[in-house]
């Protein structure tokens, strides 16, 4: 019994000095850590809504019925709402595609930002391609986007990855969730203020 | 044993990787590109140098009987300390990486080096050891690294390699091409130990 409770004491002074020990770095990393992804996330509103001084977050509640959508923020120069940025994270061929879509205050996109992902590498990582993310640039978003294999015809086709069908359908869902949220919520709910009220 | 001779045996005579086959799941999954490799080793081998000193260091302290468990906690809160410093200060690498930084915790390769050696011996060799062993398994995880991105995909540390006609082999970037490259690279570095010790 005394035994017991020695080697028990032993493991407790063990714990305790690593739970020590990680909560010091703890503390000195978590700031270093938020402040990075602060900073990430405003470089990225940034460049999908380069006029824009300011963002603000959207609030969730809006899109809490809606599938895929993590985040929405609205980019305002002088006060006067200039562009929009969604952030999706759609499921891809091996886990979520986190991607960011940026808009104009017309609803025309101004890009996509894919983020972290887990898709395999040299296939469905070509999602990270400036050649199938610049298909995503100056798009009006009247219409849903559609992949297809050939080569592009109609104005709201995407054109797939060869070889990875599933990863380039994730970043269209994405983005298609997120201009479905925006105009049917956003645009709507504004617009509607305006010619209403 | 000397020291230098620690460090040479890490290495060569008893490779973590070429001899030992030891923590098997890191070296197939993260050794898609020599950069990744890289960041993998060094994560690692922080992590054994840590654990090593630290048990050497409380080897008369901690009682065999729950030797295990005290070796886990050691382990698993350096690995914690290498996750938190990774993600503040080298996020591309925190997020190439993902999911294998925490799984450093059951690289049976720390646990066997905590029990075999550094329990054993004083701190100084058991340091040498953790470098040796820790360098050992960083350079195996390169070689494999450069040999996957070069076939898979024409480079090595990102910089382009190979003629422009080169058509690289994808398979080697993917889960598959990490058994056939460390097959190649064991029967290589088998055939190159028994040439020199038939020389002997």
């Amino acid at each position: 019994m005394r035994e017991v409770i020695k080697l028990g004491l032993i493991l407790l002074l063990i714990t305790s000095v690593a739970a020590v020990v990680l909560g010091i770095t703890n503390d000195a990393t978590s700031v270093i850590i938020e402040q990075r992804e602060q900073e990430e996330k405003a470089q990225a509103l940034k460049v999908l809504i380069p006029n824009a001084d300011e963002f603000i977050q959207i609030e969730e509640t809006l899109f809490a019925d809606r599938q895929d959508i993590v985040e929405a923020y609205e980019g305002l120069k002088d006060g006067v709402v200039v562009g929009y940025a969604v952030k999706v994270n759609p499921s891809g061929y091996g886990g979520d595609v986190n991607i960011i879509v940026g808009f104009t205050n017309e609803g025309i996109t101004t890009g996509i930002i894919i983020g972290t992902h887990t898709e395999t590498p040299g296939l469905g990582s070509k999602i990270e391609d400036e050649v199938f993310v610049n298909q995503f640039t100056d798009r009006m978003t009247d219409n849903a986007l559609v992949s297809v294999k050939r080569s592009v015809e109609q104005d709201n086709e995407v054109q797939a990855i060869s070889g990875a069908t599933v990863s380039s359908d994730a970043v269209i869902n994405g983005v298609n969730a997120a201009i479905s949220f925006l105009r049917e919520v956003i645009m709507n709910h504004s617009s509607g203020c305006s010619c209403c009220g | 044993m000397k020291l230098k001779e620690l460090v040479y045996k890490g290495i060569v005579t008893e490779n973590p990787v070429f001899i030992q086959l030891l923590g098997m799941c890191p070296v197939l999954a993260v050794t898609n590109t020599a950069e990744n490799a890289l960041g993998m080793g060094a994560a690692t081998a922080a992590v054994l140098i840590g654990s090593n000193f630290v048990i050497s260091l409380l080897r008369k302290f901690i009682p065999s009987k729950i030797r295990i468990p005290a070796f886990v906690v050691v382990i698993a809160t350096f690995v914690t300390i290498v996750g938190m410093v990774m993600k503040a200060y080298l996020p591309a690498l925190d997020a190439a990486l993902g999911l294998f930084i925490p799984l450093i915790v059951v690289n049976c390769l720390i646990l066997a080096r905590a029990e075999a050696f550094a329990s054993k011996n004083s701190v100084l060799k058991s340091v040498v050891d953790g470098v040796g062993m820790g360098l050992g398994f960083t350079i195996a995880l390169v070689v494999l690294g450069a040999v996957r991105e070069l076939l898979g995909a024409g480079t090595i540390f990102g910089a382009t390699m190979t003629w422009s006609s080169f058509e690289p082999a994808g398979v080697m970037g993917l889960p598959p091409g990490a058994f056939l490259a460390l097959g190649m690279l064991l029967a290589l570095y088998n055939k190159i130990a028994s040439m020199k010790l038939k020389k002997q």
